[in-house]
């Protein structure tokens, strides 16, 4: 099926609001909605503490936790319990009100997002119809990001308040790669709001009855998943805690349930972001392609919602823990170096490119059709996408070049002879290179320096006419 | 209650109704800043500054050869017409005081470029720091001086205060007034702290300019707010068919909302008691800046404040016309009085600005069609001498460093004749002597304030000539001491200043001259473009 | 019920989950004063004085955080013309072309300006 035809269809009923009918939810089943989604949470983070363990310990050959209740089930548990019984540390330094209320708010803003997610179908609640979702507000992906926003201030809070060197650190460096890559993040966003014409989530979801986005915003997916693992501080971003540098970072002064606090709202903030990549990329509770043919969808909808909104939702879960697993943490300049020369404005020129094919699918570019075996297509589709994929396949082909070239430079053969003090520190040798002598050549090395010290005529010239009224 | 219904969201998506012919002007220079801001990020080091000077000239060149078709498309534009409750709702009025005040910035602000330009002999503009981020005296200034940094950024800076200028007084509504006057403080701003000498006054200059326009800014928002709740629209001919038509029971949202808004406005131009900014940004601010800065903000500001005294105000001119005639009075009495007792040169002439401010208020508030056209003809006589005049301060130096201090002026006109000379008659024209520029101006707005202004228009004019013969005065001591007293023994130096700034000179002093001598054609010009459209 | 009610809820149970569980730990946990434990974290040295109250930050923070604004400002302005596409037209589109690319200008002047370096 191809995805030109089926937006077109999508296009002529353009829906900013959200479809889902709330009429029929009185506030109490909300109230009860909204204790069931954070049982939910509350659930979904003691297994996936476990699972994560777990994983981990297959990845590095080692059975991982398995004493407490089936399979260690219970281990994390176990270990809240016992958070729960230690000292709650409050250093002299730290400002005590704010160091209280950033493990407050870090955890508080996690649940909110989940508000608008939609985990299922419209089913039958205590005689009421009602959607499987909290609730839903035509500015719900909005929405998110702005909680997202708010949750950074318990990181850059509870570093400042600490008192201390390392947790302020790390809680800059956190709040400087989250922001860095919330714009990237924020981008690659509104090429699912160039198709779906809503930022309500339910609206969003519905549209992704005939296809899911993952496949015309491929690559805002891409972005999205990259990104969501630096807004969550996980590995291999996690250079907010960055052990060997700050010994744990932000919460390096944290003890007891207010570090619990942390721990939980990272992980919840993982459901979150992974929650959000569910409904904007993988179609939400919508079952997956095959079983949606079988018996006119009767899988779908409904209560079934919630298996496929879970199983999706532990996909996203198993890749950070996947990560985890399998990479080393990045240095901080190249993960900055990442985030703003290379995402923001790659993610810009896609955001201009799916503008371009969408204006030639709703007809803003001209509505000539050609025929194309026994399909209608768009002239003007045609046009874009195809320069689009000449930019596309142009740039990659430059990049390419580039670093082949770099990489042949790489591969030249160190010289013989090197100085150990050239670069004014001492190096090493590689394997097979002489140590030039370095008495001389200390000297001739700093003699410009010397030279340069003592001045031009330009610049004593500037330096007199310096009058610091 | 609103006097104006709230506007009905229309069914479909209209784009707004742009002329581009119109706007042509204020896009050219728009680009070529945008150009220049490219230039800076690819252009090499020692390239850039010719570069940048050149583009500079030839964008606000190119945009004065656009006013002349603009001025063939005169009319509301940027926005939509709303058939049903038949308002205009356009941002942007390209009439005659805008087109009038748009070409009138361009052509001061090539000469407000020369001057920047200036470089003796140098790799970069003269009169700005290297590195401007750097501490005073640190070793940070010292390297960045030795690695050849130069502040070639003053010149996109410039272009884009330019643009904000000439949208100044050509918006039609009170949130595109507040953008360009953002877009035209925040370069001045920066510009204001970016002198080579002096660094830590200019420093000074910068940051309370930024601090008090910040303030002056928010009083305008404020206002803003407070006429849209009055009247439901920002739009000036909404907000002038409210107020005819408002009740008086709101008027406890307009007086204050008017006021707040002038006060914004008068800030920009300096009027007492909005003036304590103007001497002491005038004096640390590099100096071709402040010449720049006092010509052409002071243009953009009144004809932002022409078009809200004649279109969005007009109708409840009763109610603050008397706060306006206060201002007016205190500035011309404070920037006379106090000019006497200046003994710095950019103060001095920071203490005259105040005054013309007060003079050209008398101007406004005579409220009929001539005294547009006699203010627009004074804001060119005013700007073109006083480019000219602290371009010639720029050239008085003592061992490298400008020479400011009155004393150190003292037998200049002996040794240098042709540059106090001019001096000397750029002063005449501030005073207002006959067969300068000055007289001209002051006498066309003097007497249209007599003629329509009634009887405070009389009172005006009256203090008015009062306060320029006291101003007559300081001007006189100046050239006193320029020909009349004996050069100290560490005699201050003219140097030769480049063909740049000998041309912005040469034309600022000529246009004095020769608007003193046939102001006729000029009158003309500015009495046709004195309509304002609605 | 407006449809912003529940998301109150759900803060709501977050903040008194949070608050609860720190406040029954200050009541459970033991408390064994010690002096040494209320310092600062340091590896057996005196750490750096006043880290958090007068201390000074480095200037990329500041530098990042006003490039940030100017990108998320960039973003949010792109939002509405993203969901309101598919009525506004070619119009918006070229509008929002031209947006983006005045927004670049900016940005490739502080790429070559090295304000994207971080070391």
């Amino acid at each position: 099926m191809s995805f030109v035809t089926a937006y077109g269809v999508a296009a002529a009923l353009p829906m900013e609001n959200p479809t889902a009918d709330f009429s029929d939810t009185p506030w109490w089943v909300a109230l009860i909605k909204a204790v069931g989604v954070f049982v939910y949470l509350l659930i979904s983070t003691l297994l996936v503490i476990w699972f994560e363990r777990r994983v981990i310990g297959r990845m590095q050959q080692r059975p991982g936790p398995n004493r407490n209740g089936p399979f260690g089930l219970l281990q994390t548990l176990a270990d809240g319990m016992k958070s729960m019984l230690k000292e709650d540390i409050t250093p002299a330094n730290a400002e005590k009100f704010i160091y209280t209320l950033a493990p407050l708010i870090a955890a508080t803003m996690a649940f909110v997002s989940f508000a608008i997610i939609p985990l299922g179908g419209t089913v039958s609640m205590f005689g009421h119809e009602t959607p499987l979702q909290v609730t839903d507000v035509p500015i719900a992906v909005l929405l998110v990001l702005a909680v997202a926003s708010v949750g950074v201030y318990g990181i850059i809070l509870a570093g400042w308040s600490s008192g201390s060197t390392y947790p302020l650190l790390g809680g800059l460096r956190s709040t400087a790669q989250v922001i860095s890559y919330e714009i990237a993040m924020g981008l690659s966003l509104v090429a699912i709001f160039l198709y779906s014409g809503s930022m309500s989530t339910s609206a969003i979801v519905s549209a992704q009855s005939s296809l899911w986005y993952i496949l015309p915003a491929f690559f805002s997916f891409a972005v999205y998943v990259i990104t969501m693992v630096g807004e969550t501080n996980r590995l291999p971003f996690d250079l907010a805690e960055g052990e060997g540098e700050l010994t744990g970072g932000f919460h390096t002064e944290y003890s007891s349930m207010r570090f619990a606090m942390f721990f939980l709202g990272e992980y919840v903030n993982m459901f979150t972001v992974s929650a959000l990549a569910t409904t904007l990329f993988l179609g939400g509770p919508q079952a997956p392609p095959l079983i949606s043919a079988i018996n006119d969808n009767m899988f779908g909808g409904g209560w079934w919602g919630l298996l496929w909104f879970t199983l999706k939702l532990w996909v996203f879960m198993f890749i950070f823990v996947w990560l985890r697993g399998s990479l080393p943490r990045v240095r901080y300049d190249q993960f900055m170096r990442f985030g703003w020369k290379f995402l923001i404005p790659i993610t810009l020129a896609w955001v201009v490119a799916v503008a371009f094919i969408r204006g030639a699918q709703l007809g803003f570019l001209g509505d000539s059709k050609l025929t194309f075996a026994g399909r209608e297509l768009s002239v003007a589709t045609v046009v874009i996408v195809s320069i689009v994929a000449v930019i596309a396949l142009a740039a990659a082909w430059i990049w390419d070049d580039k670093r082949a070239a770099k990489a042949a430079a790489e591969d030249e053969a160190p010289p013989e002879e090197i100085d150990p003090f050239e670069g004014g520190y001492p190096v090493p040798p590689l394997p097979g290179q002489r140590l030039a002598e370095p008495g001389p050549r200390i000297s001739a090395t700093r003699e410009p320096v010397l030279s340069t010290a003592s001045t031009t005529s330009a610049t004593s010239t500037f330096a007199k006419e310096e009058d610091h009224g | 209650m609103t006097a104006v219904a709230p506007l009905a969201l229309p069914a479909a998506f209209q784009p707004s109704n742009v002329d581009y012919l119109a706007i042509l002007p204020l896009l050219i220079v728009f680009g070529a800043a945008l150009v220049g801001v490219l230039v800076e990020a690819f252009a090499p080091r020692e390239r850039r500054h010719v570069i940048q000077v050149g583009l500079a000239v030839v964008g606000l060149l190119g945009a004065a050869v656009a006013i002349i078709p603009a001025a063939g498309h005169q009319g509301v534009t940027m926005g939509l017409a709303d058939g049903s409750t038949n308002r205009q709702m356009f941002a942007l009025a390209v009439d005659g005081p805008a087109l009038f005040m748009q070409g009138t910035i361009v052509l001061m602000g090539v000469l407000g470029i020369l001057t920047m330009a200036e470089r003796f002999g140098g790799t970069g503009p003269d009169a700005f720091t290297p590195s401007g981020a750097s501490t005073p005296g640190s070793a940070n200034e010292t390297a960045a001086a030795r690695a050849g940094a130069l502040t070639s950024e003053v010149f996109p800076l410039t272009m884009f205060a330019i643009f904000g200028m000439m949208l100044f007084p050509t918006t039609n509504d009170l949130i595109g007034m507040f953008v360009a006057l953002e877009v035209l403080s925040l370069p001045l701003y920066i510009l204001s702290g970016l002198a080579r000498r002096r660094r830590l006054l200019s420093q000074e200059a910068s940051l309370k300019y930024f601090l008090l326009g910040a303030f002056s800014s928010a009083f305008f928002l404020f206002g803003t707010a407070l006429l849209y709740g009055y009247a439901g629209s920002v739009y000036f001919g909404d907000l002038s068919r409210a107020i005819a038509s408002g009740p008086l029971a709101m008027n406890g949202l307009l007086l204050p909302g008017a006021f707040l808004v002038f006060v914004g406005l008068l800030f920009k131009v300096g009027a007492v008691p909005f003036h304590a900014w103007t001497p002491d940004v005038y004096q640390g601010a590099p100096t071709p800046v402040t010449g720049f800065m006092a010509a052409c903000t002071k243009a953009a500001a009144f004809g932002a404040i022409l078009r809200l005294a004649y279109v969005g105000l007009d109708t409840g001119r009763w109610e603050w016309t008397n706060a306006l005639v206060l201002v007016a009075l205190l500035t011309m009495v404070v920037g006379a009085v106090l000019s006497v007792t200046q003994t710095d040169m950019k103060r001095l002439l920071a203490y005259s600005s105040i005054a013309h401010a007060g003079f050209i208020l008398v101007g406004v508030l005579a409220f009929d069609r001539k005294a547009i056209g006699a203010v627009l003809f004074y804001l060119v006589a005013y700007g073109f001498a006083t480019i000219a005049a602290f371009a010639i301060v720029s050239l008085v130096r003592q061992n490298g460093a400008e020479a400011t201090h009155l004393s150190q002026w003292a037998g200049l006109g002996k040794r240098y004749p042709v540059v106090a000379g001019a001096f000397a008659f750029l002063m005449l024209a501030f005073a207002g002597i006959p067969l300068t520029s000055g007289f001209v101006s002051k006498f066309a707005v003097f007497s249209a304030a007599v003629g329509t202004g009634g009887a405070t228009g009389t009172v005006l004019a009256v203090v008015g000539v009062v306060c320029s013969a006291i101003t007559v005065f300081v001007y006189a001591r100046v050239i006193v001491l320029m020909f009349f007293s004996d050069a100290p023994d560490d005699a201050v130096e003219v140097v030769t200043p480049s063909v740049s700034t000998t041309f912005s000179i040469a034309i600022g002093t000529l246009v004095t001259l020769a608007l003193g001598v046939l102001p006729s054609a000029l009158l003309d010009l500015a009495d046709r473009a004195s309509q304002f459209v609605r | 019920m407006n449809s912003y009610v529940p998301i109150l809820f759900m803060l709501g149970l977050g903040f008194a989950f949070a608050a609860l569980s720190v406040f029954t730990s200050l009541v459970v946990g033991p408390k064994r004063y010690n002096r040494a434990k209320l310092e600062a974290y340091e590896c057996g040295i005196q750490p750096t004085p006043h880290a958090a109250g007068g201390g000074r930050v480095p200037i990329k923070y500041y530098l990042t955080a006003m490039l940030f604004i100017i990108f998320d400002i960039e973003s949010i302005f792109l939002y509405p013309f993203a969901v309101a596409f598919n009525k506004l037209g070619l119009f918006a589109l070229v509008e929002m072309v031209l947006f983006i690319l005045t927004v670049f200008i900016a940005y490739a002047y502080v790429w070559r300006r090295g304000g994207l370096e971080w070391d």
